[in-house]
């Protein structure tokens, strides 16, 4: 049985309790393809509740918005999106919302899988807002890219472990959040996050996060990538770094307070990799 | 199973700093740790390199040591540990210190493993020279906090002693994640260490530098 009406977190943890899992599921797909100077949509397929939303366009490249009816993504739930760019054509994908990610019932976490698939000459821009996890969440999550040669990504993740505002805990955590890059079938990167039990413990300790509440990883690939290695280093704080993996491949991590302090390291850093304007939701 | 020498005194002579892997060269990220005042005295070395043990490449590579003598494809957990790293200075670490281990150990012992990332090709010679891994699991954990201590010793500085006490501190947890190690598969790998990969990342940038990582 699908959810189909947004929830705030209050409701949703009260009504979780002690009720009958009711998992949500939603799977998208969208092909982009070049026509004439600009990306169209070529295929469009969408079923659950993944929904993807095509605001109106101020580039030539084409702008797509996920957007998950349920609310967010518990024990149980699965969900995927796959998004291909055929060649010279661009995407940028980001989502409506943060992803919440609520409590799950002991046993199997929620899914997410994404793929994307980039082809010679094409750009793809994987720009979801913040993935915000809850006290007892248990996330499994993989986007595995595969880049042709000369094709262009830049993707990035960010992890917010409960609202600091709110004066949220987070102590109790299942997290798998894999991303991964192909070549000519060679896996070329990868980050594999692996956290268990309490998160905040972990997270305070001074060598792994220094007490930060926020974290993003940033992967660019792209003919040349290293050259930004310089510019962006100026404008990184001593809490975030960057690092020029190969001459086409460019990593950086960021960890920051609370996810206001994020923004504020992480915007200024997608509008100079993006190359253009950023969606909208990202802006502070 | 070159017969008639104690398997224990192959692990130990790979596992030593003699052992020419250039481990001395490498600080994982801690130079650029200790440079942004992160770590500054035992303590906080100490909770560095656990951190590095529990949540950061140690385990990794413990798996990645533990799959390759136990059989799985050396090619594949080669693209997947030099994929790991986060940064340009912490692939050089583990491919360059891999590939002097292969070539030593291929002169040494008469073996043929190609270059390949260090936690691999140790994995791969303790197969082929049929030595027990768990313990090469525990040695290559305590060989890479002792390189690591004695980094720390340098540059906060510290005493010698103080390092010992680190390392002989940290025995324990050697013993209890070589052990987990032995039991885990492709998909336990993983780590959660920002702060460690944001110094590695930071240390290719920092001036002056001592070390290559």
């Amino acid at each position: 049985m699908e959810r189909a009406i947004p929830y705030d977190t209050a409701s949703l943890v009260t009504s979780r309790q002690g009720a009958a899992p009711q998992r949500a599921r939603g799977h998208a797909k969208l092909v982009v393809r070049r026509r004439d100077a600009q990306s169209v949509i070529s295929d469009l397929a969408m079923s659950g509740s993944a929904k993807l939303l095509f605001p109106r366009r101020s580039t030539s490249s084409l702008d797509a918005v996920m957007l998950n009816t349920a609310g967010g993504i518990t024990g149980g739930d699965r969900f995927s999106y796959a998004a291909t760019v055929e060649e010279g054509a661009s995407v940028t994908l980001t989502t409506q919302a943060a992803e919440r990610i609520y409590r799950a019932s002991p046993g199997a976490p929620g899914y997410v899988r994404n793929h994307l698939e980039v082809a010679e000459r094409a750009t793809l821009h994987w720009l979801p807002q913040e993935t915000i996890l809850f006290d007892a969440s248990a996330l499994d999550r993989e986007l595995s890219v595969t880049l042709a040669p000369g094709g262009r990504l830049l993707a990035c993740e960010c992890l917010i472990f409960g609202r600091k505002a709110m004066g949220e805990d987070v102590r109790q955590v299942y997290l798998r959040d894999r991303m991964d890059l192909r070549q000519n079938g060679k896996l070329v990167f990868s980050d594999r996050l692996r956290l268990d039990g309490d998160a905040q413990a972990q997270l305070d300790l001074a060598a792994v996060a220094g007490g930060a509440r926020a974290m993003a990883s940033v992967l660019i690939a792209r003919p040349g990538a290293s050259a930004l290695i310089e510019t962006l280093r100026q404008m990184l704080p001593e809490c975030a770094g960057a690092s020029a993996i190969t001459e086409d491949l460019v990593f950086l991590r960021i960890v920051a307070p609370d996810g206001f302090m994020l923004r504020e390291t992480l915007v200024p850093v997608l509008q100079e990799l993006a190359d253009g304007p950023i969606p909208k939701t990202w802006m502070i | 199973m070159t017969t008639g020498i104690d398997p224990h005194l192959i692990l130990h002579q790979l596992f030593s700093p003699a052992f020419p892997v250039g481990a001395f060269a490498w600080s994982h990220g801690l130079e650029a740790a200790i440079a942004d005042g992160d770590v500054t005295g035992a303590a906080s070395l100490q909770g560095w390199l656990t951190a590095v043990l529990t949540h950061g490449a140690g385990w990794s590579d413990a798996v990645l040591l533990s799959l390759a003598a136990r059989g799985a494809s050396l090619a594949e957990l080669d693209d997947l540990a030099r994929a790991m790293t986060p940064s340009a200075a912490r692939r050089r670490e583990t491919a360059e210190q891999g590939a002097a281990f292969a070539a030593t150990a291929n002169a040494v012992w008469g073996l043929d493993l190609p270059e390949l990332c260090y936690p691999v090709a140790v994995g791969g010679a303790v197969r082929a020279l049929d030595l027990p891994h768990e313990h090469a699991v525990r040695l290559l954990l305590q060989s890479f906090l002792a390189n690591l201590t004695s980094a720390g010793v340098r540059l906060i500085p510290l005493g010698q002693t103080d390092g010992q006490k680190i390392t002989a501190a940290l025995g324990p947890l050697c013993v209890a994640r070589a052990a987990e190690a032995a039991l885990a598969d492709l998909d336990d790998i993983g780590t959660f260490s920002p702060l460690i990969d944001i110094h590695s990342q930071r240390q290719e940038a920092l001036q002056p530098r001592i070390f290559r990582s």
